[in-house]
Formats: structure tokens, sequence, C-alpha cells
């Protein structure tokens, strides 16, 4: 059909019109270039990627524990939310190592005319890395490393004001970050920490905790004498598993505990979310707990957990396998490399042991920065932390950090 | 040793839909050594998925159109089927529902309409009875325009022939949306049912030409629209698979930031790690404002009138979207409809007004995907987006320590109007939220401002007007552009079709040059070549 409209049925120029009027409109423009794009300078500001760091102080925040002040470089440190990581790229012999560490220090130090960030490593958790910093690095010295990563903060939008975390040794960091913004009138939630330890000399960044608890009870203090309302809390549960002497709570983090300490200041019970960081075996007892409390998965969060060192704690892992090493041929545009693999440790960690670049960061399976295409042979994924696409799946596509090979491989990884 | 052959034919810059289907087209006329560069690391741009906890979330704005059913295929759906390329497509059950408040003083519009001509025309009847053949006719008379833009696209015509064959397309192509359908004297209501899908397109009525209006409107009421099973990865996975296996070398990570010209010609491109890269031909999904303001070196290499031709179109929309995951199924929610359009009123020009702002926004597009792909999370949970679509400069002032502050700011606003719109409440069942904006878009694709929609399509830079001007467009030897930015505009399905339009400029090259034999690696080519040429 045609329109029966009297003023279109002439009108046959509209495509010469238009032609005519884009012309017009191109060549009255500016012909000054704007390379300009304000947009990008933010997510680039936001994002900067790899930043060079100068370790300025290196505190012992246990006697079994390190904390390290990095200040930037060039002077700019991307905002960040407290819980979230920085991921190292570490030159340790021939191979550049890249290792993600949860920030120990609060977003807002990271703001101002003297930004920094902080991390706490505790020696002897995993291998090679941690010995590095505790052995190598020195006041002084300067690092590479990109921020900021991961999902792991509170979300007013989502979470609820009573926030329990559930902590087991060095995972105590992002609670200490947490913790610190709170005081510091930055964040607004209420926070009880459940920290469990073997004992009370393992008990990371002591000190910085309970400092945090004061200033909020100091903080609020004055605002209720002000006739204000007060802000946020922090409350810190030392529970020792072994250690005679300890006074406070002991054995470990169990339900009767995560209960007794999760209503709000009043004592009541309140809707709550809970935040776990820590090792493996605690998060299968913790989220045993959760289960037996009714808590939904949207009340529970948890940080990423690196793949456990010793492939038997990973559910279905085939421990004959536990030994082999396979020829591993690497394909980096049209070229191959062939290296050694062993079948009890992830790909990634194959490529790092040949010097082989692979830009991995949660190096638990989730972020899919080490995101790899399998051309030939059989990889076992751990289940833990799978954070593979479903397409990603059915095509054969893995995250090098969480995939060990079980027979000779060929891989394609990105140039870098 | 180096990760690259010492030479290409074409070096596709972006892997994403306009680049792999410019590659899978280059392919079927037998050029073979492509090399495709993708910034991410992973195909698709735009048309990808992220992982929260286990759970997929899809990326994309809305679905894919021009693919049609398999009795009637569109285009895109068409040139898949070629190519090869199997999608696990899910109808979308229907077009949308719409719903505006009521004014001060009238009344409220809530109406879900489905595709099919006839379907759509008579729900709108039940609801304004008589109106419904009016609205069938306003509608075929959008088909007619969409089926000669489809022709035309690819079949060069004279003036004439176009008066005789395609006189509606002819007739309206001067016309904004408004001017044509105001010809039409529909009630204000109607008009407004008839509107919500302006923002697909990223342009007031009162500007955008009807010809694209017409496109969109037939494209999606028509063929309906589609979603993959995967995720929209699936599709950007599979167009990937494809090209690869037809011999293309893709790489991931890899950021291009120089195109090498010399005497006006492109002769190569480097990389942000410093792989210097020699080809013949560059296909650009960057923006022509990077490219002529930023990437081509020398930058004296860049004519005035390239400068000017980017200063003077305007930048469309960036999106502002809110994902979530939400506990419950979409019937316990409440949620009853795949895409709702609200808001508080359909007037485009306020919406528009209101867009050049950081809101709270007027008008909302929501997604609950459930219902057209239930698979899409684990039993029990739901996924649910909220999107807007803003323009680029009412974010030039945003500073990064706000940044945080500013994305909570939009998904509050964005769940509170919805709520209160559609009295759907959703704030208490979030498992996952994640807020994406133009600085999101712009860290992960590049792409221009964090541009999603290339450029305006407004009546004076009107898609008919970018075809005919193709050639005076067209300022540096062997480097064309693919993307949003390309004369088809914005959208997955046009994404395929400005790849294609890039492969086929360069097998006019080619063929001007007497050099297509050169390029032809494979005997299929040459019939190939020939079939292209009678068609």
């Amino acid at each position: 059909m045609s329109i029966r409209v009297k003023g279109f049925l002439k009108d046959v120029g509209g495509a010469s019109r238009v032609t005519k009027m884009r012309r017009e409109m191109i060549q009255s423009a500016s012909a000054a270039p704007q390379p300009g794009d304000p947009i990008r300078a933010l997510a680039d500001a936001l994002h900067p990627g790899k930043q060079e760091f100068t370790v300025t102080k290196i505190t012992p925040a246990s006697p079994t524990s390190r904390t390290f002040r990095l200040e930037p470089v060039n002077g700019h440190i991307p905002p960040f939310q407290a819980g979230q990581y920085i991921n190292f790229y570490l030159t340790i012999g021939q191979s550049t190592l890249t290792r993600a560490y949860s920030l120990s220090s609060a977003p807002y130090e990271a703001l101002g005319d003297k930004p920094f960030v902080e991390i706490t490593i505790r020696r002897n958790v995993s291998y090679f890395v941690p010995d590095y910093f505790f052995d190598q690095v020195k006041e002084g010295d300067v690092l590479t490393a990109a921020m900021p990563f991961g999902q792991f903060y509170y979300e007013p939008l989502r979470d609820a004001k009573n926030v329990v975390a559930l902590a087991g040794g060095s995972g105590i960091t992002p609670f200490v970050s947490m913790a610190k913004e709170i005081a510091a009138g930055c964040l607004d939630c209420d926070l009880t920490i459940l920290y469990g330890s073997v004992k009370s000399d393992d008990i990371v960044c002591g000190e910085q905790l309970a400092a945090a608890e004061r200033a909020c009870i100091e903080r609020n203090a004055g605002l209720i004498a002000a006739g204000r309302k007060s802000g946020g809390q922090v409350r810190v549960i030392h529970i020792m598993s072994d250690d005679p002497d300890w006074t406070g709570e002991k054995g470990f983090v169990t339900r009767e505990l995560i209960e007794k300490y999760s209503g709000a200041a009043g004592g009541e019970k309140s809707d709550t979310t809970y935040m776990f960081c820590g090792p493996l075996a605690m998060f299968r007892a913790v989220s045993r707990s959760m289960e037996e409390m009714g808590i939904t998965p949207r009340r529970f969060r948890h940080d990423v957990m690196a793949q456990p060192g010793n492939v038997k704690q990973i559910p279905g892992f085939p421990e004959d396998q536990i030994g082999k090493t396979y020829q591993l041929t690497v394909v980096r545009g049209i070229q191959k490399d062939v290296i050694p693999a062993r079948a009890d440790e992830p790909v990634a960690v194959a490529l790092e042991r040949a010097a082989i670049a692979i830009d991995t960061h949660c190096r638990g399976g989730e972020c899919g920065f080490c995101r790899s295409q399998l051309l030939a042979g059989d990889i076992f994924v751990s289940p833990l932390g799978d954070g593979r696409r479903r397409e990603d799946k059915e095509m054969g596509w893995f995250h090098a950090c969480s995939a060990y090979p079980v027979s000779d491989l060929t891989v394609k990884i990105p140039i870098i | 040793m180096s990760f690259y052959k010492e030479h290409y034919d074409v070096v596709i810059i972006g892997g994403a839909l306009a680049g792999l289907s410019c590659a899978l087209q280059l392919q079927q006329k037998g050029i073979k050594d492509i090399l495709i560069l993708e910034k991410h690391n992973l195909p698709g741009g735009l048309a990808t998925s992220y992982v929260r906890n286990g759970i997929e979330i899809e990326a994309t704005l809305h679905e894919m159109m021009s693919i049609g059913t398999k009795e009637d295929r569109l285009k895109v759906g068409v040139f898949f089927d070629e190519v090869g390329v199997d999608i696990d497509w899910l109808r979308v059950p229907e077009a949308y529902r719409f719903v505006r408040t009521a004014p001060e003083g009238g009344k409220p519009i809530d109406i879900t309409l489905h595709s099919g001509f006839e379907t759509m025309s008579k729900e709108i009847d039940a609801q304004y009875p008589g109106w419904g053949p009016k609205v069938l006719k306003f509608m075929e008379l959008c088909n007619t325009v969409y089926n000669s833009m489809n022709i035309l696209s690819v079949t060069p015509m004279s003036k004439v022939q176009m008066l005789l064959k395609h006189p509606d397309f002819v007739k309206t192509a001067g016309y904004t949306a408004t001017e044509v359908m105001d010809t039409f004297h529909f009630p204000k209501e109607i008009e407004e049912i008839l509107t919500p899908y302006w923002i697909y397109v990223g342009n007031p009525m009162s500007t955008l030409p009807f010809t694209i209006y017409a496109f969109l409107m037939a494209d999606y009421f028509r063929g309906g629209s589609y979603v993959c099973r995967n995720f929209s990865h699936e599709m950007s996975m599979k167009l990937q698979r494809k090209a690869e296996e037809n011999g293309a070398q893709i790489e991931f990570c890899q950021e291009v930031e120089k195109i090498l010209v010399k005497d006006g010609k492109v002769y190569g491109v480097r990389t942000a790690r410093g792989d210097e890269i020699s080809c013949d031909y560059v296909v650009s999904a960057a923006y022509p404002n990077k490219v002529y303001t930023q990437m081509i070196e020398p930058l004296e290499e860049v004519p005035e009138g390239a400068v000017k031709m980017i200063n003077g179109r305007r930048l469309s929309v960036v999106p502002v979207s809110v994902m979530m995951v939400l506990e419950g199924t979409p019937e316990e929610i409440g949620i009853k409809d795949y895409n709702i359009f609200s808001g508080d009123t359909m007037d485009t020009d306020k919406i528009w007004e209101n867009y050049h702002t950081l809101g709270p926004y007027r008008y909302l597009t929501s997604i609950c995907l459930n219902l057209a792909n239930p698979s899409c999370t684990p039993e029990g949970y739901t996924q649910f987006s909220i999107t807007a679509l803003p323009l680029p400069e009412a974010f030039v002032n945003v500073r990064e320590e706000d940044y945080f502050a500013l994305k909570r700011k939009f998904a509050n606003d964005m769940i509170d109007t919805y709520e209160k719109t559609t009295g759907i409440r959703i704030r208490d069942r979030i498992v996952e939220i994640e807020v994406s904006t133009p600085m999101t878009i712009a860290h992960y694709v590049g792409a221009w401002k964090g541009c999603i929609y290339g450029y305006s399509h407004s009546i004076d830079d009107h898609a008919v007007a970018r075809l005919q001007m193709k050639e005076e467009d067209h300022f540096i030897e062997g480097l064309e552009f693919a993307g949003a930015h390309s004369i088809s505009g914005n959208g997955m399905g046009p994404a395929v079709t400005n790849g294609r339009a890039a492969a086929k400029a360069i097998f006019e090259d080619l063929e001007k040059r007497g050099q297509m034999d050169a390029y032809k690696q494979h005997p299929a080519a040459a019939d190939a070549m020939k079939e292209g040429a009678a068609s």
C-alpha cells in the first residue's frame, strides 16, 4: 500500500533533501580536531591497569605477618571498596608471577594528598610468594601492581546493615579495611567480626582492629552527646582454637558462636549479612552452619578463594594423576612452545614455571582473567569457584588458574 | 620470534559482532588471511556475559533482531545460515508491555503487544476500539519501507527505478517518524503505544527519520526478537569459532593503538604491546572520532574533511544499566513480562532533555530474561535488568571519587522509579547487583565516550544520506569502519550488517584494482565472486 496523504504523494525528493541536509551539516562543522574523551579518561583513572608502587613502610602485623605500605609512584590510586584486592606482577627469577592480596588499608587512605594502600601477608600460607615478600622486599623497593579487583565488598543496595564477618587467619584483611573505613565514618554499617585464630600470637592486625573498635565508640558517643544519630560500629570477637591461656571465646567459629553474636547491638535477632574470608576447611564448616541456620545465598557472601595447593582438597580430583607430568603445547599467535606441566598443578603454574606470562588475578577460577582455549587434550577443572561461562564450558574454554592437565595438552593463551 | 605473520590481507580492529561478521563475509569470497585484534579477553563486545557467584549474567541491553522464524528468515538469520553459524535461538514471548503512569487529570496506559502486525493491531483495537485497522495500515507501511530498505542497502538503483519499485520508501524518506505518524491522526494514546521502541535507536521521534523507525517497528513486530540460550556470549563464540575454522587468526587482550598510513593509504597497525603488523586493509570498530584524532599515524594523514565529519555528527546514547539477580521466580516476584517500557511520559523530546542529566530518569526499559530463557538462572532466581540511555554529555564532569556513589544513585533511582511505575517490588530480593555505565563500556570495549549506538539517527544524519554519501565519507585508502558508527547504525542486527558492508567495500576496492584474483586462495572463491557480481 501507499500512503494516501497529499503532502507525501508528490514528494519524491526526500532522499536528495536529507542528503543535502547532511552534507551541509558536515561542511559547516569545525575542522579543529577534538581528541579528548573524558569518559575513557575517567574509565582509565578508575582502572589504570599496571602501575608502580614504592614500598614505603614495612611493619609487623603479628609475630608471623607483616604489613607493607605502598605509595603510588605517579601519585594516583584508583578508588576502591573495602574488601577488594590488588594484583601484583612480581619478577622472580625468569618468571613474572601474578598474585592477588586483599587490601588491608581503608579506601579513604587511598584518596587525598598522600595516598597509600597496604597489604598484610602471613608467612607460609601458600607456596613461594609470601617468602618473596618476607625475604626480598625492602622499604624503598618499587613493585608493579594493578587494582582494584573483586566483588567482595559491602553493597548497601543489597546487604543488610548488620554485617557479621566470619574470618580465619589472614582472611581478616578485607575486614580490617572495612573496620577502618567504618571507624573513619566513610562506610555506614555495623560490623561484628568473629575472628578465628589458633592462638593469640596468630592474630593479624589485632591493634588496628582494636583501634577501629575504640574509634567507633568514641565517635558515636560524641554524636549521641551532640544529639545526632550514631554512625556505624565495629566489634571484634576473637576465637582461639588452641590457646590454653585465652580467656575469651574458644574453639572454632561454630553455629552457636555465630548465632550468639548475630544480633544487632541490642542483642535481638536482626536481618544480617554474613561475609566470609578464610581457609577452605573453615569455609566448608561455616557453609554448613549457614545452611543449618537457614541463611539464603543472598545473605551469605564469601571472598574468592585461591585453589588449594594440596589438590587432594579439591572435590573429584583424580588422585591417580598426582605426580604425573604431561607435555603442554602453548599457542600464542602463530608461535608454539612445548613445556612440561604437572598434573597436580594448575596450567597457570606450568606457564609460570616456564616463564610464559599469563595474567591471573583471583587464582580461584572465578574472575576469568586467565581465560584460555583448550585446543587438544583433557583437563580437570576444579569445581571450587568455577566461574566459567556456559558456552565456554561447552566449547572447551577454561580458566588456567583452576584447570589441571590430565593428558598432553595444547592450549591457546593471550599474547602478553 | 613473532606471534604474527609477516603480512595480512585484512586486519580487523575489534572482535565484536561487526568485526566477526566482516571476517565471515570476507571468507565467503575467499579472502583468508585475516587477523582480528580484540582489546578484551573474549569476543562479542557488548554481546557478552559475566559470572557472579556461579550465575551467568547477560550483558547486552536487549535482544537480537533480524533473525526471523525458520519459515520467514530475516536478513541476519539468512546470513548466519549461509555461513554455517547455528545458534540456539529462543523467541521472546512478546514485543513489549508499555506502562505510562497517568498524567494529571489524564488516564494511564498499560498494554502488552505481541509480534505479528495483525496481532498487535488487534491488541490495540481491544483497548481503543475501531483503531485496529488503521494501526494495521500503519504497520504495513512500516513493513513496505523495511522491505525496500533491505533491498536498497545492497542493490544500487536509479532514482526512477526506486520511485517505481519503492514508492513508499521514496516518499517517506525525507520525513521524521512524528511527521509520518501525524498523517494517520491517531489518538495521542495510540501514538504513545507505538513509540516505545524509539529508544532502541536512540533519537527522539521529532527528529528520527521515519525510515529508521519503520525498519525497527517492522523488524520487531514481523520477525519477533530472539535471545541465545547460552547468553549473547553463545552468538559471539560461535561467530568466532566459525571465523577461526575458516582460517582467521584472532588474538585477545590486544588493543590497537595506531593505524599506520602513508601517502593516503593504510599499510599496517601497531598494538599497545608494540607489535607492528603489516596489512593491506584495516577494518576499524574503533570510532572514527578516535581513529581520526588519535590513531592514524602520522595524524597529518587525516584529511580536514574527516575531522569535519566527526565534528558535525552527533554521538548517540550511552547505557546506564542496573543488572540484578533476584531471589524468587518471576512469578513469585510478580514479573509477568519479558520487556517493560515504563515512565511518566512518552514525549520523547521531554525524555531526551531528561537524558541529558544524571537522572532520575523518566523513561526506563526493563528486561526479565527468564521469561525468554527460563534456564538463565538456577531454579528459584530471576535475572532482571533496568536500563536508561542518556547522552554522553551528562557524564563529562563526573569525578572518580564520586563514581561508586553515582552508580548507587543510579541503581536507587531506577529501582524506585520501576517499583513506583509497575507496582512490582524487587529491592528486597537482590542477590547480585552490578551497575554498568558509559565508563564500564569505555573500559571493557574501548568505545568512544562509552557510546554504544554510534551516531544519532537524526534526520540530518539520515541512514539514506549516509548511504548516498558513502564515497565522500571515505577518507583513507584501505581503511573501512564496522561498528555502530557505520551506516546502518546501532543494535546487534545492524552490527552484523555493518560488518558485512565493510567486507563488501573491500571487495569493491579489490575489483576496482583488478586484484581480487590475487587474494582468492581457493577455487570456489572465483565462482562466489561471479555470483556476487551477478547479483
